[in-house]
């Protein structure tokens, strides 16, 4: 039995699914061509098939939004996947190997990663390979894998000094079928939250990234390249600066609410507290 | 040739890209606005600061816009009109072989340094050229043969060959005077005979000239000029609009042009520039090795849409490598109409797939996305890559020519030149063009118009690139300063003719 939703868990998950309902929809339908340009057209006001109105291309700023959320979720799932798949296997060997030297090793290649700005390890990357979207994803998710090691290494540190591992170590298991079997479903909450968290810092790196060129490439449309896009025009057409702008800010809100929102669901320790009541 | 100094001048690079840091900009110490009685006083906004002030060894733009007219000056100059006109030679004779130029000097001209202007200063000055100058543009002055003095105020420079180019080199900073006992610390202690001299430099943030008062010709109005620099565009538009400087030397994103569309406080002035933003097509490998494909491309293209989307219209459309202020400019904009249908028609139906490889900076990001729209229509897929620029972008393109289409601002002036290299990154290939350009340098002055439109037109015709606009000069100032240089198509800011009302 888990525990009752809570006002974090429902508005992060209202949030987030518009995102994920705009990029899937927009595989099927846009009001408009996002990348066509048209001359006639450039900063055609709100209204009369454009929701929002039209960039200085000319291209529809709704449809363009609706794009930019798949080149949102993307980035975000690649990133925090590469992190994840990377991060969550070296915490559990920190945590679980008796080898000391090899825990402190992990974790202080893990430091000196952690201490690596991602977006500087993106603009590197960036400058070597070419700007683009893998690229942007690859440096964010590198630069996020010690934020997983470390939680995973920390849970799985706690919960290896349960008896029910004591348990299993005494029946002979062995370490694999531990980590597999006991350890990580046993951790498997906190790196859930911590993949929400990293999402939304995920989606403001890449527009960032993407801010400063380093990003997406045009004309695939992106949050941060909007904003960019629309920075020489924030005195004379603000709403174009306005709408990438809010939509990051609450696509990053509603990860973030809904990282808290899980944490206090699956949180074991908040559950007792609850029921208690 | 390759002359890559001056394009990272492509003012460009400072770009947009780091204009978060807006907010505050500089409104230090320059004093602009004081209103006090006589010492009028001016401050330009800049945003490439020179690395030192000796434009003899060190590349870069910064430094002849800072310096040249207003504080060196050469026998001639290029006027706003893109003409010679005299500077510190009063008239010069050209021989009938067109191999001897005489300049008979202006009388009474000293350095700041209080040594009289001489013809010695006029062999001395050349010589050094050759001598003494590191820069790769010094080549322009290959074909000076001798420089001699005939008495004090008489200098006789003898060509190895007719050349056309020499007189407009001459314009340029390699034709800038130099004193023989003032080039001891060239990159901190400029001395010249214009009309200003350098006052203080503070590194990093401006460089005040203060009017020379033993200058020989008309004294300029302003007796402080302050050139601000600033590291980036948004930062330059702060400081005119709170008042720090008077005047933003080039703007660079013509979108914000309409922070300043308050015309009881601010002006706009557009001129031309030598900027030709050319679409480069890769001449030497598939698909645009193809005249067809090449011309349909021109066909395909929209280039008042063009303008007006990418550039907020601001600029110029020309169909050739020819700046509107070189004498030899012919209008070649009909040359290929917008004209979809006749595209198609000739590329026959096929599509092709091609990677547009281009700088990162506003106006290629801005020009690249409308020419993939309109370039589609057609069917050509064009994958826009932007590299770093300035060394991604050299590298790959304009190095290895590793691309199929690129954008890119020609800055250079009088540059019609690199298309007949075909090793240049155009790879385009037409032995008919380099005899025109031989031609049009060792002919007459007529002859050289002459040559010289029929090379244009025969670049246009073999569609040997596309020509998307002439970028424009953008200059805002406040309202009441007068005598701003309209186009930029010489290598100075010229600050001589400024005045305040």
């Amino acid at each position: 039995m888990r525990g009752r939703l809570n006002a974090s868990l429902v508005a992060g998950g209202v949030l987030v699914a518009i995102v994920v309902l705009a990029a899937l929809v927009s595989f099927v339908w846009t009001p408009h061509d996002p990348t066509l340009v048209d001359a006639a057209g450039k900063l055609r006001e709100p209204g009369d098939g454009y929701l929002l109105g039209a960039d200085k291309f000319g291209r529809d700023t709704f449809s363009q939004l609706m794009v930019g959320a798949r080149t949102t979720l993307y980035v975000g799932i690649v990133a925090v996947g590469i992190a994840a798949l990377i991060g969550t296997p070296l915490g559990v060997l920190a945590g679980m190997t008796p080898l000391g030297w090899l825990s402190e090793l992990i974790m202080r290649v893990n430091d000196l990663v952690f201490a690596f700005p991602a977006l500087l390890l993106a603009v590197m990357l960036g400058a070597v390979y070419g700007a683009g979207t893998l690229t942007a994803m690859i440096a964010i998710g590198v630069a996020t894998v010690p934020a997983f090691a470390r939680v995973a290494r920390a849970a799985t540190m706690q919960v290896m000094v349960t008896d029910y591992i004591l348990a299993a170590r005494a029946a002979g298991r062995r370490r694999t079928a531990v980590a597999f079997r006991h350890v990580l479903p046993n951790i498997s909450s906190v790196l859930i939250v911590q993949a929400s968290v990293s999402f939304a810092i995920a989606i403001l790196a890449e527009a960032a990234l993407s801010f400063l060129g380093f990003g997406t490439r045009p004309p695939i449309p992106s949050w941060g390249r909007m904003l960019q896009e629309s920075q020489e025009l924030l005195f004379s057409t603000p709403r174009l600066a306005l709408w990438p702008g809010l939509a990051i800010a609450l696509a990053v809100l509603g990860f973030n609410l809904l990282g808290d929102g899980l944490r206090d669901y699956l949180d074991p320790k908040l559950r007792r507290i609850r029921a208690e009541r | 040739m390759r002359r890559i100094g001056t394009w990272i001048a492509v003012g460009g690079l400072l770009l947009s890209v780091t204009a978060c840091g807006g907010g505050s900009g500089g409104t230090g110490g320059t004093g602009g606005t004081g209103g006090q009685a006589k010492e009028e006083s001016l401050a330009v906004g800049f945003v490439a600061e020179p690395a030192n002030l000796d434009f003899t060894s060190t590349e870069g733009a910064a430094i002849p816009q800072a310096l040249l007219v207003n504080v060196y000056e050469g026998l001639v100059k290029l006027d706003q009109a893109g003409q010679i006109q005299p500077l510190l030679a009063e008239k010069w004779d050209v021989s009938d072989d067109r191999k001897t130029y005489t300049f008979t000097l202006r009388e009474g001209v000293t350095f700041t340094n209080g040594a009289p202007f001489t013809a010695d200063d006029v062999v001395f000055s050349l010589d050094r050229v050759k001598a003494d100058w590191k820069l790769k543009i010094k080549s322009q002055l290959d074909m000076v043969e001798d420089v001699e003095k005939k008495d004090d105020s008489t200098a006789v420079v003898t060509l190895s060959r007719p050349s056309n180019g020499f007189l407009y080199t001459m314009a340029t900073r390699l034709g800038a005077m130099f004193s023989r006992t003032g080039v001891a610390d060239l990159a901190n202690k400029p001395v010249g005979t214009g009309p200003y001299q350098l006052g203080a430099w503070r590194r990093g943030d401006s460089i005040r000239l203060d009017a020379n008062a033993k200058y020989w010709g008309t004294k300029p109005k302003i007796s402080t000029v302050t050139l601000k620099y600033f590291k980036d565009a948004t930062a330059m538009n702060n400081a005119l609009l709170t008042g720090g400087i008077d005047v933003v030397s080039s703007v660079q994103a013509p979108e914000s042009l309409q922070q300043f569309a308050d015309t009881s406080r601010f002006q706009t002035i557009e001129g031309t520039t030598n900027g030709e933003v050319v679409l480069s097509m890769n001449n030497g490998r598939p698909p645009f090795d193809d005249k067809k494909v090449r011309q349909a491309v021109r066909h395909a293209i929209d280039h008042r849409a063009l303008l007006d989307t990418a550039w907020a219209g601001r600029g110029q459309l020309i169909g050739s490598m020819v700046p509107p202020t070189d004498p030899w400019y012919e209008d070649r904009t009909g040359d290929y109409p917008y004209d979809v249908a006749k595209a198609k028609q000739l590329l026959g139906g096929k599509t092709y797939d091609v990677k547009m490889r281009i700088p990162n900076l506003p106006y290629a990001v801005a020009s690249a996305q409308v020419v993939k729209s309109q370039l589609a229509q057609v069917g050509i897929n064009a994958e826009i890559e932007p590299l770093e620029f300035p060394a991604r972008w050299l590298d790959v393109v304009f190095t290895k020519a590793d691309y199929d289409l690129s954008i890119i601002n020609h800055v250079e002036p009088r540059d019609m030149g690199i298309f007949a290299g075909k090793d240049y990154y155009f790879r385009y290939d037409n032995p008919e063009y380099g005899k025109l350009l031989a031609s049009a340098d060792a002919g007459t002055e007529q002859e050289q118009t002459d040559d010289l439109k029929a090379a244009a037109a025969l670049l246009s015709q073999d569609a040997a690139a596309d020509w998307l606009f002439l970028f424009p000069n953008l200059i805002v100032a406040k309202k009441g300063v007068t005598g701003l240089p309209e186009n930029a198509i010489s290598e100075s800011f010229d600050f001589t003719g400024l005045a305040k009302q």
